[in-house]
């Protein structure tokens, strides 16, 4: 009996496989979204609340964001799968009327993804506020501007040029992250593929063909960055010199 | 009359006196130098009368507007009419990293004095060839030397319409040979009649250019006179000693 490679493993298996995992991308991307939204309307409320060190936000932030850096990204989805169901029933035995089997799954796994990924990004937007100079906020105040203008056209500007790489990163754990979504029941390209080989047992195959879609959308979204960092910094050269 | 009239200013950092009771009259037209050793609360002057630093007692008064501190009701609000009639000039330029030296002198004038765009900038350019800036109106501070970002943001505070300049230590983060170009543009503006409060270890500029001179020490004003009477015959031996050290500093075989 002799052994052939191509029984371990086959590219052109690889290459066929692709398509088919291709065919649930939507519902990748649309969890990435949907938790960065989540991850961005959290992570800047928390990030603003621990950078104006507002009191009683500031420490809830502090105590949530210890919680949500200190436990898996995978425990938090269990959590999310079986806990939100379960704060339903609660709402419904107090008279609330929803329907917890018609809240989509998705609904769990988003909300499971952005928070724990909001904490990152709160930190990482909290950084970019502070690491803007002090001296810029003084001369706008000396001059009478208000704290919100202040926010709007100074600290803002230079904060998301700060900020950028690290949420940058954060969109691209998202997506890697969307994959643990698979144990929600969400059929996206990782439990697409475990249902593709299942029925021929072509295991690696499909997890090479799974990670070559995962590491293609993150080159192309590094290229989609690259060009919107340059835009929020300040330019090498001066504006075309002015006609005197 | 007088322009600004402040009373029994006092300000503690932790349990440190840095101004100890300051009373200090201010006429229209006044070019005051604040000197006096490191430490002693100029700069903690300048910056408590715009309310950047929040002096424990005291009061400011300017025409109508009266501050009594501590603040209280709409204190907050006389706070910002009291800054809209004070331009500052920091040490570090502090200007807006993010804006063209055009941009950063319409800011104040767009956001706070409410001009339009097409208003501001009328003004705006008016005061970067004022400074000798008008070519540079599109570069970024990153791309200016400190001494011409100096100027870009003495441009920034004369295009408001300041009552008052307060200049804090315009030229220490400069390098010596950016010096000159900077004082040579406040001269320029002291002569335009505007009334300034300017902090410097610049004696020499200081003895020209100023109408009055104040000596602190801590904390309090301990000579206040024209430049003639309180660099040329100080009344205090604090002084004496700290213009002797100056001087000695002057001398050429002077070696550390």
């Amino acid at each position: 009996m002799s052994t052939n490679f191509s029984d371990f493993f086959s590219l052109e298996l690889v290459w066929k496989r692709i398509p088919e995992l291709i065919k649930k991308i939507p519902i990748t991307l649309e969890l990435a979204l949907f938790s960065f939204l989540v991850s961005i309307v959290v992570g800047l409320l928390i990030g603003v609340a621990r950078y104006k060190k507002i009191k009683v936000l500031g420490s809830v932030a502090t105590a949530f964001l210890s919680f949500m850096r200190g436990t898996p990204m995978l425990i938090q989805l269990y959590v999310a799968y079986y806990g939100i169901p379960a704060v339903l029933k609660i709402f419904n035995s107090w008279g609330a009327n929803i329907n917890v089997n018609l809240v989509p799954k998705l609904v769990y796994a988003f909300v499971a993804l952005g928070l724990y990924q909001s904490a990152f990004t709160s930190e990482t937007i909290r950084a970019a506020l502070e690491s803007v100079d002090k001296g810029e906020i003084e001369a706008g105040t000396a001059m009478g501007m208000t704290y919100p203008q202040i926010f709007r056209r100074v600290i803002i500007p230079e904060a998301i040029e700060n900020a950028l790489p690290g949420i940058n990163n954060s969109i691209i754990g998202l997506i890697k992250g969307t994959s643990l979504a698979s144990t929600c029941g969400i059929i996206e390209i990782t439990y697409q593929n475990q249902i593709l080989a299942g029925r021929d047992y072509r295991y690696l195959e499909g997890y090479v063909a799974l990670a070559i879609i995962y590491w293609v959308i993150t080159l192309i979204l590094e290229r989609v960055f690259k060009v919107v960092e340059k835009k929020t910094r300040i330019p090498e050269q001066p504006k075309e010199l002015a006609e005197v | 009359m007088a322009i600004l009239e402040i009373k029994g200013l006092s300000k503690k950092f932790n349990n440190n006196v840095v101004l100890d009771g300051i009373d200090l009259t201010i006429n229209p037209g006044d070019i005051i130098g604040v000197v006096g050793p490191s430490g002693t609360g100029k700069s903690t002057l300048l910056r408590s009368i715009n309310l950047l630093e929040r002096p424990e007692e005291g009061s400011i008064s300017f025409g109508e507007l009266k501050l009594d501190l501590p603040l209280k009701g709409n204190g907050k609000k006389t706070v910002k009419e009291l800054r809209m009639h004070m331009g500052m000039v920091f040490q570090r330029f502090n200007l807006f990293e993010h804006k063209t030296a055009l941009a950063n002198v319409m800011e104040g004038l767009i956001t706070v004095q409410k001009k339009t765009k097409e208003e501001a900038r009328e003004i705006a350019l008016k005061e970067l060839e004022n400074v000798g800036l008008l070519e540079w109106q599109n570069h970024y501070p990153k791309h200016m030397s400190g001494g011409q970002q100096q100027r870009v943001a003495i441009a920034r505070t004369l295009a408001m319409r300041p009552d008052i300049i307060l200049l804090d230590e315009p030229t220490s983060a400069l390098d010596p040979e950016l010096v000159t170009e900077v004082l040579n543009i406040i001269k320029k503006v002291a002569e335009q009649g505007y009334t300034m409060l300017l902090v410097s270890h610049e004696m020499d500029f200081i003895k020209k250019i100023s109408t009055r001179v104040l000596f602190l020490d801590g904390g309090k004003i301990i000579e206040d006179g024209s430049p003639r009477e309180v660099f040329g015959n100080p009344k205090s031996a604090r002084a004496r000693e700290f213009f002797a050290k100056m001087n000695k500093l002057k001398e050429p075989d002077y070696i550390i």
